[in-house]
Formats: C-alpha cells, sequence, structure tokens
C-alpha cells in the first residue's frame, strides 16, 4: 500500500510540474491570462469537469468505465428543473432529490454490471442512451411549453454556482469531494478493496472482499459526482437544456487518464485527476485568448489526450518489463510457485 | 476611406454601412415576394464622450456560434468579410460544441480577454442569459444571430420567424387544398426560435386553414438524419400525413430523403426554413416544396457593422437601454420563384 501511494504521489507530482510549467507559459505568453478573473474563469468553468473526474476515477481504478456520467447529468438536471418549475418544491427537496437520483442511477450501473456480468461498457453505455431518452421524456420543457423558456428562480438552486468571495463555490465542492475521495481510497477498507479489485479482481475475490459491494459502491460514487456536476451547471444556466451534460463523460475519462488513472485498472488517485481537468481546461482558454482557431485548440487537446494515455501505456509496459526482470534476478524458484491469476496480472496496483 | 484614416471616436466606415443598410432596405422595397420587415432599432446608445467609453485603435470581437452548420458558417463568413475590411480588428471564431455550459465558458474567457463585441448564437436563450448580464456589466455589446435570449442585450438580427412560419403555413394550407393532417419536425426546447416558428405555424394555419390540423409536433434537434428517423415514425403512424413543416432545412430535407426511399415523396407538401444552398438545390429539383430564405451572409454582415458602430464608438453594453431588434427582410421561395436568388446569394 506505501509503495502505491508513493507511486501515486510522484505520479501527480510529475504532473503538477508539468502543469505548473502550463501555467507558467501562458502566463508569459498573454497577460489577460495571468488575471484574478482568468483564473476564476478556468475555476468556474473545470470544477465541474474536475468533480466528473474524481467520480470517474472510482470505475476506472476498478478497470471499469462509466459512460453514463452525462446522460445522468441529463436526468439529475431536468429532475431539479420539473421540481422546481412544476411542482414548485422548495430548492433544498430539489437538491436533496438530485444527489439522490445521481447515486442511485450509478449504483444501478454497478448492480447490472454485478448481477448480469456485462462488461461495464456495455452497461454504461446502455444507461447513456437510456438516461438521456428518459431526459428528453421527462423534460418540463416540452411536455409544458409555457416552461419552455422559462428560467429556474429558486433562490437556494441559483445560489449553488455563485462564488464565496472571489473562490467560485463550484471549486470549493470540487476540493470538499476530492478530499473525500482521497480520504476514501487512502484511508478506508473499502478504498484498499477498490485498488484490489482493480488490481486483480479474482485474486481479491480470492482474498474474500466482497466484490460486487466494492463495485456497486464504486458506480454509485461516479452517479453521485455527476449529481452534484448537475446541480452547479442547473444553477449556472439558470433552465436544464436536455442535452445538458452530452459529451462529459469523454471530458471526465480524459482528465481521469490525463491525470495518471490507469486503464488497465488498480492505479490511480484523486489529486491526478483534479489537476488532469484543469491541464486541459487552462490549454482551451490560453489557446482562446491567444486567438488559436477554435478548431485547432480541439486538435490540441486531442494531441494532449493521446500523449496522456501513450505514456500511461508505456509506463504500464515499462513496469511490466521491470517487475518480470526482478523477479527473474531475485526468486527464480519461487515465481513458478505463485497462482495463476497473479500471473495473469504482473502490473497489480498493489505493487506497482 | 478607411477606418485608421477615420478620426478615432468614429473608426467605423459610414458608408459602408449605410450600404449594407440600403441593400437591405432596397430588398424590402423592390422584391414583391418580401413579408413583413419591420426593422425597429430601439437602441439609444449614448456616444464614447456621453458614456466616457474611450475608443481604440484597435478592436477583438468574437464570433460564438453553437455548431458548424451552414446557417452558422454563412453568419460568420458575413461577420468575417465586415470586419476583415475594417483592417483594424481581430476576429476570432469559437465552436460551442453544441453545448450552453460550452459556450459560457467561451463567454467567461472572452469577457475576462477584454473583446470589444460578442456575437452569439445561444444554445439555449435561458441558459446563456446569465453570461449576457456579465458581459452586460463588463460594458461588452452582445448582439444574438436569429436567436435571442431572454436577458436583453444590445441587439439581436433575426430572419423573423414568426411571419415567416405564418406564410410557410398558409402555403402549405393551399397547397393540401386547406385541410388534412400536417406534423412539425421541430428543433429542440428552450430557444426562441422555436416557439416563434411553431408559434406562427399553427397561428398562421388557424387563420387562413383551420380545417388542416397539425397532427405531430417532435423534437430532431435540429438533424437531418434524426428528422429521417423521426419522419418515419410519424408516417407510421400516421400515413394520411399531407404536410411536413421542419423547422429548419437540415430537418426538412431528412424528411425529403425518407420520403423518396419510400416512395411518397409525391403525396407530400415538404417545407423547410433558413434557404441554405441544398435546400434551394432540392426545390429545383422538384423534392422540397419551399422554404423561408434570408440572405444569411447579409444577417452576418449587418450584425457585424452594429458590433462595429458600437465597438468604435466606444459605446459600453451599459448605456444601451433598450435591446435593437432588426427583422431581417425574407421570402418564402418555392419551385416558381427559387430561380430569382443569385448564385451570389446562395450560401
Amino acid at each position: 500500500m506505501a509503495t502505491t501511494l508513493t507511486a501515486r504521489r510522484s505520479s501527480a507530482a510529475g504532473l503538477a510540474a508539468f502543469y505548473a510549467l502550463v501555467l507558467i507559459v501562458f502566463s508569459v505568453l498573454s497577460p489577460r491570462f495571468r488575471t484574478e478573473q482568468n483564473f476564476q474563469n478556468l475555476l468556474i468553468g473545470f470544477s465541474h469537469i474536475g468533480i466528473l473526474a474524481i467520480g470517474m476515477s472510482f470505475p476506472i481504478i476498478l478497470a471499469g468505465i462509466d459512460l453514463s456520467v452525462g446522460s445522468i447529468i441529463g436526468v439529475v438536471g431536468m429532475t431539479v428543473f420539473d421540481l422546481s418549475l412544476i411542482t414548485h418544491a422548495p430548492g433544498i427537496v430539489a437538491i436533496i432529490a438530485a444527489l439522490v437520483v445521481g447515486a442511485a442511477l450509478g449504483g444501478l450501473n454497478g448492480l447490472l454490471i454485478v448481477r448480469l456480468r456485462i462488461s461495464p461498457f456495455i452497461v454504461t453505455l446502455a444507461a447513456m442512451a437510456t438516461w438521456r431518452g428518459t431526459t428528453y421524456a421527462i423534460s418540463g420543457r416540452q411536455l409544458h411549453r409555457d416552461l419552455s423558456v422559462a428560467p429556474i428562480t429558486d433562490k437556494l438552486l441559483l445560489w449553488i454556482d455563485g462564488s464565496f468571495g472571489p473562490i467560485p463555490r463550484a471549486f470549493v465542492y470540487m476540493v470538499l469531494l476530492g478530499l473525500a475521495a482521497y480520504w476514501l481510497l487512502a484511508r478506508t477498507k473499502l478504498g484498499r478493496d477498490i485498488y484490489s479489485v482493480g488490481g486483480n479482481e479474482r485474486a481479491a475475490y480470492l482474498a474474500g472482499i466482497n466484490v460486487a459491494r466494492v463495485k456497486i459502491t464504486a458506480y454509485a460514487i461516479s452517479g453521485f459526482c455527476a449529481g452534484v456536476a448537475a446541480l452547479i451547471l442547473t444553477s449556472r444556466l439558470s433552465t436544464s437544456p436536455e442535452d445538458l451534460g452530452t459529451g462529459f463523460e469523454l471530458s471526465a475519462i480524459a482528465a481521469a487518464v490525463v491525470g495518471g488513472v490507469s486503464l488497465l485498472g488498480g492505479v490511480g488517485g484523486t489529486l491526478g485527476p483534479i489537476i488532469g481537468a484543469f491541464l486541459i481546461g487552462t490549454v482551451y482558454i490560453g489557446m482562446q485568448l491567444e486567438n488559436v482557431t477554435t478548431y485547432a485548440q480541439q486538435v490540441v487537446a486531442g494531441v494532449i489526450l493521446i500523449g496522456a494515455v501513450g505514456f500511461d501505456r508505456y509506463r504500464q509496459v515499462r513496469k511490466r518489463q521491470e517487475m518480470v526482470r526482478r523477479r527473474a534476478l531475485r526468486r527464480p524458484a519461487a515465481d513458478g510457485m505463485r497462482p495463476s491469476a497473479e500471473g495473469l496480472r504482473p502490473a497489480s496496483g498493489l505493487t506497482s | 476611406m478607411t477606418a485608421t484614416d477615420d478620426s478615432p471616436a468614429t473608426g467605423f466606415d459610414r458608408r459602408r454601412f449605410l450600404g449594407v443598410s440600403a441593400t437591405i432596405g432596397a430588398a424590402a422595397l423592390v422584391s414583391p415576394l418580401l413579408g413583413a420587415c419591420t426593422s425597429k432599432s430601439k437602441t439609444a446608445a449614448k456616444p464614447a464622450a456621453a458614456s466616457g467609453g474611450t475608443a481604440k485603435s484597435h478592436y477583438k470581437m468574437v464570433w460564438i456560434q453553437i455548431q458548424p452548420q451552414a446557417t452558422s458558417t454563412a453568419w460568420g463568413q458575413g461577420l468575417q468579410e465586415i470586419a476583415a475590411q475594417q483592417k483594424n480588428i481581430d476576429f476570432q471564431l469559437l465552436d460551442g460544441q453544441n453545448s450552453a455550459a460550452t459556450q459560457i465558458n467561451l463567454m467567461n474567457t472572452a469577457i475576462a480577454g477584454g473583446v470589444d463585441v460578442i456575437f452569439l448564437q445561444p444554445a439555449d436563450s435561458v441558459g446563456l442569459a446569465p453570461s449576457i448580464k456579465k458581459a452586460k456589466a463588463a460594458g461588452i455589446p452582445v448582439i444574438t444571430l436569429n436567436i435571442d435570449a431572454t436577458e436583453t442585450h444590445a441587439a439581436h438580427v433575426e430572419m423573423n420567424h414568426y411571419y415567416g412560419a405564418q406564410d410557410i403555413a398558409a402555403k402549405m394550407g393551399a397547397a393540401i387544398g386547406g385541410s388534412g393532417d400536417v406534423v412539425i419536425i421541430n428543433a429542440p426546447p428552450g430557444i426562441t426560435i422555436r416557439d416563434l416558428r411553431t408559434n406562427g405555424f399553427v397561428d398562421g394555419m388557424k387563420a387562413k386553414y383551420p380545417n388542416v390540423k397539425i397532427a405531430a409536433d417532435q423534437n430532431a434537434n435540429w438533424d437531418r438524419k434524426t428528422a429521417g428517423d423521426v419522419f418515419s415514425a410519424m408516417w407510421a403512424a400516421n400515413p394520411n400525413i399531407k404536410g411536413v413543416y421542419g423547422v429548419n432545412d437540415d430537418m426538412a430535407l431528412g424528411v425529403v430523403d425518407v420520403a423518396k426511399a419510400k416512395g411518397i415523396l409525391s403525396k407530400l407538401t415538404i417545407f423547410g426554413n433558413d434557404g441554405e444552398k441544398a435546400a434551394l438545390t432540392s426545390i429545383e429539383a422538384g423534392e422540397l416544396t419551399g422554404t423561408q430564405y434570408t440572405d444569411v451572409w447579409q444577417q452576418g454582415r449587418f450584425a457585424a457593422s452594429a458590433g462595429i458602430v458600437l465597438a468604435s464608438g466606444g459605446v459600453s453594453a451599459k448605456d444601451v437601454p433598450d435591446q435593437g431588434h432588426l427583422l431581417m427582410p425574407y421570402s418564402i421561395l418555392t419551385k416558381d420563384n427559387v430561380a430569382t436568388i443569385p448564385a451570389s446569394a446562395r450560401w
């Protein structure tokens, strides 16, 4: 475990250093970049992606994926809209409903993955389509024509996306969720179990870990984070468009992967995905301020993703080679005695 | 005369601006096909001296579109054409990637980047309202194209959706013999254009052809393929449909695709909206029945001119008390008159 944390910290430290470099470059290039307002914009614009990335890292550490978070944002946002403008429920009811619906839909993904033994990709892909369709079906903006361009006016709901002095509230929520996720992953049995299952599911099962419970919890956390993001966005827009959150799953996956969460499972932390989200955001904003054309910005963002995943893959391969080499040198006889399941996944998170 | 050799406080080519205005005004006068064209600019902006604003030698303007589409692209070209002529304007195209949240980020960065004017096609009329408010607070005039926002701003330039849709209803009602079922392939909710075009069509039909029944109204998300799928389902449920109104050309052309494949094109009267080149070609081929046409390049040029007037005059958005509202002239095109649109005005 200690090795894992050290490895994660060094990986996050490397990324943080790279991010600092990017910040310096843009600050030197553009006087408009190094303004308080611009940094506020960065925090406002990408904290919800950071929140989604924190949530997304749980399924990915389990060697899974959650493609449904964008659509969960849609359903949760529309739930808030309908509760507030059709049933005139108080803001607090809408907030609680949002968090419960988010976590429940995430948990349902986990349940289907565990019970039906379908791959997370397929389950969450189906959920992505189902919940987006549901969003349109329950849209108060479509069902009630007079609500088509009616804004949410509940004070508490609109308060969610404001700021505490110069600090945007969305950023505060992200920091709190980040701390909670860090504590959960680094200090609790559930966290250790998540790494174990992600590193080697069969070995974890044989070690007596309740794999099903771990998986359902991880997907519920991802859904919960989508619920929080939906609240922020609904507050920001003062409405909930039917396509709210479309494509955000890819931004969250990109941020998590750039942040060092391995798609092979078992490896990843909390700080990395947060930095990943802001790194992508900084590059977009920096390029906009530098008058880079919009489509070139998207190309550069794509290149960064490929670079990060490529580097992650390269690191994995290097680690495996290193491990095989060490085993061969140190314990040539004992190696043959290891359980076959261990041999299937030499790059287990507990030892990497 | 160029902007740079003009006086700094009025660094704007008046002749060019008046030229654009005159073109539109002349079009409104000479074309017998033009429907109700009203231009009621209530904006009474204070000049730089009165508002305390300062005119600059160089300006930054951004065009935030929803996504790359025929209409958005043509607006961008019209805007850029006029901006380029001024020789002292940095013009930047920004793509909203079909997301209100992304557009808000782009707005925020544009405001922080100190732009002088924002041209906006809001992905959501309500969702972008808080951002427009923020831009106004920073003194930046926002000019919207076709899709209005629920927050008032400097100006809105649209192709007159309500009256256009009324005229389409009248043409369609006549074409189907004054009775029968028609359907609407609609835009997503949350944007003013959907309500204006739908209400115009419904009101127009009710007024002129009360026996025509609007049997279905479904969202196809502006998309050609989705529109085809939506229409297929409508046709399966009700094979008595005689008319289809796609609230943009792409969606109407999606219905044409499906109608051709099913061999039912001759039974249908299909109208689109906007007047893009592909729609005009389809009308000439005898497929699409008609569309509401506006010269979208001209619309972009006009918006650019208005933006340049505000920026070069040093007018702060805070000093624009009422939103200017400019309705572009339009014509309802069918096979009979599509040839009147010259190649130079086919966007």
